[in-house]
């Protein structure tokens, strides 16, 4: 069946004027989203850079920061962006905890023992919050960002959007403040590149690995109270962002925060225009095919060296 | 190392002792299958204690939502059956404790878990059927109901599909397979009759529509049938296709679809929707100002109370088909009373997937009581010839026609207003005026 | 080698014997699950526990293969036995054009590419109407009636027992295959090459030939797994059959009965998959997540616990026997005990 659509698609016909304003307007939204596909990812890179450990469990750190500022918002009448704060804390706590409850007890053996067990520690967080909170989809309608926009021309942006996509660079940046300044940062970086020498050298890496855990449970945790405010909550929504998180990652780079900031920002343009242009239903397989090409060409990712 | 040796024949300890379990249960059931067994072959009324049905249902994973409040339904309808409800007078089974021609057996509901995985949906029909259930209800995805109902085929043992909307499963010429839900194939033609219907009483002028799916079986079928219905009948009445916008199962964000829909600036726009996507749509349509003039959803996510709850005013407007509207409870006693043990249950109204999966059972549990055995033959039998009494359905019956679809068309059109669904077509079973055009974002109040 | 062969008659003949004292279909059912993804990790196995390379993708090849083999009976009437090979082939065809652009990536690159192949490959199959896109194919049904001979020409039973036995056939022969590679010249390349690419090359091997002939022959095998499982459910579409999730359980029931030895995926099966049928058999009706709970608990129990895969303990018991020592093992134990 034919469609009016089909025929004038931007693809194969000039762009009209009207199409320019369209695509410009995708634009704003591929880098908002890209924004937070990076948001979640920065978590991820630390771990699998300073680690060489795919924390399968990720989306679902994200997914109890993002219950947390639903609880917080709608017991205590906190918005997201004030429980903030909790929720980069209590996944900090939680980060931490998983590394020495679980991933202490791991990470010396062979390769993908340590993605099984933090694959269990997903299974089980994600039916815990089915068990204690129900399946019940929930949604945060009226915190102080939700449902605002601003209009720039006829492009029209959310203020949510933005917020989490300010948010997003400040948190990248401080992070990358954090690696290269801080002394603990510095040890996370030798703990990297050669955890034996780092040992030899007086760092504890133990204490490194904890804090490196629990800062990425750090950066997910405000992931989710940003994103709270316009994505619905519920106990697998968290899953559907590890997978794009796996993608950008990787196209940044392991371990590389810059690459990450970078690979989300592909996707989310990625998804947007390939989207609009090829179809909707292709844009995840538009991101993943756009990895393979950059792959390619840069074999250890954007960042990688 | 000797503490991790321990521990880890604790688990090995565990699973046995769960394996172990399993057994025993499955023990139990076979034996009452040989019970239950005995009696028919003596074409004798039949007294057992129990009666068993199967539901099978994604009780877990990213559909659990639904799932588990059509438990909840289905629960409601099993405490009916069981229970002696004077006041339920006209819902079959409820004024006598069980079922009556059976002894006054009780029903019992076994529910099993298949994740809306395929597999494990028809591994578990499977395995209901070995435990010696009379029969199969469920399964919410459609393509979780085919390989289930495919294996209740083989064992001849019925299955009454209560949600399930995909038209094919009634195009396979299974015997033992019958759906309570309209297709999406009647659905779309509702739809359709509900915009001509705007158009002659409201001057709505609706000429175009387009079709946001979701792009798997659920949508993909809703697209095929806008398709089917505007190049056999209604593309003659007036309607133009201007197009469809598929996006991907687990979507993140719904930006480029919704600009898109936009794009195509259609008048009405027909959405095969869960819940997590129209929130996703719905919040963005109030983004970037798209309004068209009507948004008629598919049984989906729209249907689900957690709509309203979740939108809030936002949610206003939006139009669907349905079995249920909270607003015609004053005019239907009964169902007043089974959304009042709904209501206790899960703290929320009824919505048309629940209610029509608790008529599979009542539908079931009848049958079964009718034939006075538990008899695969006998049940489908009569699951096939009687003309079942539904007053809580605004159509009050059901009735299978040879392929197994319900003929009586148990759902309605229904449109938010206020936060509350009402029902606002067909006219004489409206409970209020249907708002045409929707109004722009910025003048809602 | 005797030993070994000794363990694997000893699995074969307990499987083997399951049917015949049980016939609940819910034990049948593990069982044929379990030899189908035991398979399947151990197709699995000879790409990345012998050559290194992991791959988060073999769900592509599963679900070439359960296409193939139904696309091949849904259209056109032939036999699955068929569509099998047929399935094999493409398969193979398929991991031979992704794999020699992906084998010049390394570790976690090779791993996530992979992975976005099968999803890639997935959405083509969503969108694609000549196999029935995301409707799915519900496979014709042979007539009830018919004789074992037609059935098993079909490959379609009533019964699941001869599930049981196709599955330990095709799985035996697949585990003697894998032995029989691994103690090959190309099983001793392989594990060269996953040690030390450099080294490899530098003693004259050319990995990616022989990573390529490992991935063509994980590749068949996976999707001979696929047109099996396919032909079991009698229903197949890409959301069900491309899943990440399938491609996971591969990795994660092979690395929980250990990587890169030939017994590690049948024993990481017997516990991945029970474990996962009888907590959704017992507690998945209640609707609360319980089931799923536990499971993953249990999973982080055994992995904390041994992490080097349960094939672990095995080796353990069989060294303190031997009273040898070995010192690369003992390191392990030492920094993951305290």
């Amino acid at each position: 069946m034919k469609y009016r659509r089909a025929e004038d698609s931007p693809l194969f016909t000039k762009l009209k004027g009207e199409e320019h304003m369209i695509i410009a307007q995708i634009i704003a939204n591929g880098i908002l989203m890209g924004f937070i596909y990076a948001l979640v990812s920065v978590g991820l890179t630390l771990i699998w850079g300073v680690m060489d450990i795919i924390n399968f469990a990720h989306g679902e750190f994200l997914m109890i920061s993002m219950y947390t500022a639903f609880w917080m918002f709608s017991l205590f009448a906190m918005d997201p962006l004030i429980a903030l704060p909790i929720c980069t804390i209590l996944i900090f706590v939680i980060g931490v905890l998983t590394y020495l409850g679980i991933i202490r007890r791991v990470i010396n053996a062979p390769g993908l023992t340590a993605l099984l067990a933090t694959f269990g520690l997903s299974m089980f967080l994600k039916n815990l919050a089915q068990f204690l909170w129900t399946p019940n989809f929930r949604y945060i309608n009226n915190s102080m960002v939700s449902g605002k926009t601003i209009e720039l021309g006829s492009i029209v942006i959310g203020v949510s959007q933005v917020v989490a996509a300010v948010a997003s660079i400040i948190l990248t940046v401080a992070v990358m403040l954090f690696i290269d300044r801080t002394r603990t940062g510095k040890a996370i970086q030798a703990t990297a590149l050669n955890k034996n020498t780092a040992l030899l050298m007086g760092i504890n890496t133990k204490k490194i690995y904890a804090i490196t855990f629990g800062l990425s449970g750090a950066c997910v945790g405000a992931a989710g109270a940003l994103m709270a405010t316009f994505f619905p909550i519920y106990p697998a929504s968290g899953a559907l962002y590890s997978v794009l998180a796996f993608v950008s990652v990787a196209m940044g780079g392991f371990g590389n925060i810059k690459g990450a900031l970078f690979g989300g920002l592909i996707i989310g343009l990625a998804e947007a225009l390939g989207g609009y242009m090829l179809g909707t239903q292709f844009k995840y397989a538009i991101v993943f095919l756009i990895y393979l090409i950059v792959i390619q060409v840069r074999p250890k990712g954007l960042f990688g060296w | 190392m000797k503490s991790k040796l321990v521990l880890l024949l604790a688990v090995v300890f565990l699973t046995t002792s769960l394996l172990m379990g399993c057994g025993a249960q499955q023990q139990a059931p076979t034996e009452t299958t040989e019970e239950t067994e005995a009696p028919e072959e003596a074409e004798e009324p039949t007294t057992v204690e129990t009666v068993r049905i199967g539901a099978i249902l994604p009780l877990t994973g990213g559909a659990a939502a639904t799932g588990v409040k059509l438990r909840a339904a289905m629960e409601v309808a099993q405490d009916i059956i069981n229970g002696e409800y004077p006041e339920l007078a006209k819902v079959p089974l409820a004024k006598e404790v069980g079922l009556p021609n059976l002894g006054n057996a009780k029903l019992e509901i076994i529910f099993a878990d298949h994740q809306g995985n395929p597999e494990m949906a028809k591994s578990e029909a499977e395995r209901l059927i070995e435990q010696g259930v009379a029969g199969l209800v469920g399964a919410y995805q459609s393509s979780c109901t085919k390989p289930a109902s495919q294996a209740a085929e083989q064992y001849g043992v019925p299955f009454v599909a209560g949600s399930s909307s995909s038209a094919a499963l009634t195009e396979r010429g299974l015997n033992y397979f019958v759906r309570v839900a309209p297709n999406d194939d009647i659905e779309t033609a509702m739809f359709f009759d509900y915009l001509i219907y705007l158009n002659d009483k409201y001057n709505a002028d609706i000429k175009t529509v387009a079709v946001a799916y979701i792009d798997n079986e659920f949508g993909v079928h809703a697209k095929e049938m806008v398709e089917k219905w505007v190049k056999e009948k209604y593309g003659a009445l007036g309607f133009e296709l201007v197009g469809v916008v598929p996006y991907a199962v687990d979507v993140t964000n719904v930006d480029t679809e919704v600009q898109q829909i936009k794009s195509l600036n259609a008048d009405a726009v027909f959405h095969a929707s869960y819940i997590a996507d129209i929130t996703m749509f719905v919040n963005k349509y109030k983004e970037f100002k798209v309004a068209p003039k009507a948004v008629l959803n598919y049984c989906g996510g729209f249907q689900d109370t957690q709509f309203v709850v979740n939108l809030g005013s936002d949610s206003d407007y939006f139009a669907g088909g349905a079995a249920f509207s909270a607003e015609k409870l004053g005019d239907m006693p009964e169902l007043a009373k089974i959304n009042e043990f709904y209501k206790a249950k899960t703290g929320a109204d009824l919505d048309g997937p629940a209610l029509e999966e608790f008529s599979s059972v009542l539908v079931l549990a009848e049958a079964i009581n009718i034939a006075k055995s538990l008899d695969g033959d006998a049940i489908i039998e009569v699951i096939k010839n009687t003309k079942f009494d539904a007053p809580y359905y605004a159509t009050g019956a059901i009735k299978f026609d040879a392929k197994g679809q319900n003929e009586i068309l148990a759902s309605y059109m229904v449109q938010t207003q206020n936060g509350k669904y009402q029902a606002v077509y067909p006219e004489e079973i409206a409970t209020a005026e249907p708002v045409v055009p929707i109004p722009d974002w910025d003048k809602r109040n | 080698m005797v030993k070994n062969k000794k363990i694997l008659f000893i699995i074969i003949a307990i499987l083997a014997l399951i049917p015949i004292i049980t016939r609940t279909k819910a034990v049948l059912n593990a069982i044929i699950l379990l030899l189908i993804f035991a398979t399947l990790g151990e197709a699995w196995n000879i790409i990345t526990g012998f050559a290194g390379q992991t791959s988060f993708g073999h769900a592509a090849f599963f679900g070439i293969g359960a296409y193939t083999s139904t696309i091949v009976f849904y259209r056109y009437n032939i036999t699955p036995w068929v569509g099998l090979i047929l399935g094999g082939i493409i398969a193979a065809v398929v991991a031979a054009i992704m794999s020699y652009p992906c084998f010049k990536l390394k570790g976690h690159y090779f791993a996530v590419a992979t992975l976005a192949v099968a999803e890639i490959i997935k959405q083509i199959f969503v969108s694609w109407d000549y196999v029935e896109g995301a409707t799915g194919i519900s496979l014709p049904i042979i007539q009830r009636s018919s004789g074992f001979a037609k059935r098993l020409f079909y490959l379609q039973f009533n019964e699941k027992i001869p599930w049981v036995y196709i599955c330990l056939v095709l799985f035996t022969a697949v585990i003697l295959l894998c032995s029989y590679l691994e103690n090959s010249k190309m099983g001793y390349y392989l594990k060269a090459i996953r040690e030390s690419h450099e080294v490899a090359e530098s003693i004259g091997i050319n990995p990616t030939n022989y990573k390529l002939y490992a991935m063509l022959i994980s590749a068949f095998i996976s999707a001979i797994c696929g047109s099996m499982y396919a032909q079991y459910i009698l229903y197949i579409d890409p959301f069900m059959i491309f899943s990440l999730d399938i491609s996971m359980k591969i990795v994660l029931l092979t690395v929980l009965g250990g990587v890169g030895n030939v017994f590690g995926p049948i024993i990481g099966a017997s516990i991945f998959i029970p474990l996962s049928e009888f907590t959704r058999i017992k507690l998945g009706g209640s609707g609360t997540g319980v089931d799923l709970m536990i499971y993953g608990l249990l999973i982080i129990l055994i992995t904390c616990y041994q992490p080097k895969g349960v094939i672990g303990i095995v080796q353990k018991l069989t060294e303190k026997s031997k009273k040898t020592n070995v010192g690369g093992e003992g390191k392990i134990e030492a920094t993951s005990g305290n």
